[in-house]
C-alpha cells in the first residue's frame, strides 16, 4: 500500500502544566487534580491532547492508576445515551 | 528505615470502637517489627467512584510510617485478612530514613472531617479530637 502523507500537523500547544508551576505536585490522592485528565468515560487522555511533558504524562498515569485501585477514580464510567 | 504510606478503606458502618480497634491493631502490627507510625490520619466517609463489596461510601485512613523493608508485607497481610477492610494501596516513599530524626511522640489518629465530595483535607473537628485524645499507647 501506498503511504499518505498527514495533512494535520499536531500542533505543539503549550508548555506542560507541571513543568511550568512546579509548585503542582501530582499525587494518587488527589482526584481533583487528576480529573482533568481522564475522559468522561474515565480513560486516561493522551499526551498529545493533555499537553503534558513525557515525564510528567507517566506521573499522572502511575497516579490515575493507584488512584483507581483504591476507589478514587473510576475505571470506566457510563455514558448517557 | 524505608518510610511508607497505606491508604485502606475501611466499612463505612463502622462504630467508633471499632476504628479505634482497627488503629490499634495497625500501630501493634508496625511497632511489632520496629517500625514506627508517622500519622495516622482518618479521613472520613467519601463516595466511591465504584461499589466495593457492595458498598457505595467507604471511610478512608491515611497511615504514615516507618520501618524495616519486611513491614509491609506483614501491614498488608493484615489489611487482607482483616474484613472490615475493603481496599488497600501502600507506596513507597522514601529509602534509608533516619528514625530519629522524625521520632514522633504518641500517635493519636487524626480526624480530617470533611464533606464527602470533596479530596481535599480540612482541619479536623475538635470535638472529635478531644474524645480522641484519651488514647494511649
Amino acid at each position: 500500500m501506498a503511504t499518505k502523507r498527514r495533512r494535520r500537523a499536531f500542533p505543539r500547544r503549550k508548555v506542560c502544566r507541571f513543568c511550568a508551576d512546579s509548585a503542582l505536585k501530582i499525587e494518587y490522592k488527589d482526584p481533583k487534580l487528576l480529573k482533568y485528565f481522564i475522559t468522561e468515560r474515565g480513560k486516561i487522555i493522551p499526551r498529545r491532547i493533555s499537553g503534558n511533558c513525557a515525564r510528567h504524562q507517566r506521573e499522572i498515569t502511575l497516579a490515575v492508576k493507584r488512584a483507581r485501585q483504591i476507589a478514587l477514580m473510576p475505571f470506566t464510567t457510563t455514558l448517557p445515551h | 528505615m524505608r518510610r511508607y504510606e497505606t491508604l485502606f478503606i475501611i466499612t463505612p458502618d463502622s462504630s467508633d470502637d471499632e476504628l479505634k480497634t482497627i488503629f490499634e491493631k495497625f500501630q501493634a502490627v508496625v511497632t511489632n517489627k520496629k517500625g514506627q507510625v508517622l500519622s495516622y490520619e482518618e479521613q472520613g466517609k467519601k463516595k466511591l467512584a465504584y461499589d466495593i463489596k457492595k458498598h457505595g461510601k467507604g471511610y478512608y485512613v491515611l497511615m504514615d510510617y516507618l520501618g524495616p523493608a519486611d513491614i509491609v508485607a506483614e501491614v498488608e497481610r493484615n489489611l487482607r485478612l482483616d474484613e472490615r477492610i475493603l481496599a488497600y494501596i501502600t507506596v513507597k516513599l522514601a529509602d534509608n530514613v533516619d528514625p530519629e530524626s522524625l521520632k514522633a511522640e504518641v500517635v493519636e489518629p487524626r480526624r480530617t472531617a470533611k464533606p464527602e465530595e470533596s479530596g481535599e483535607e480540612a482541619p479536623a473537628a475538635a470535638a472529635e479530637e478531644t474524645e480522641r485524645e484519651e488514647e494511649t499507647e
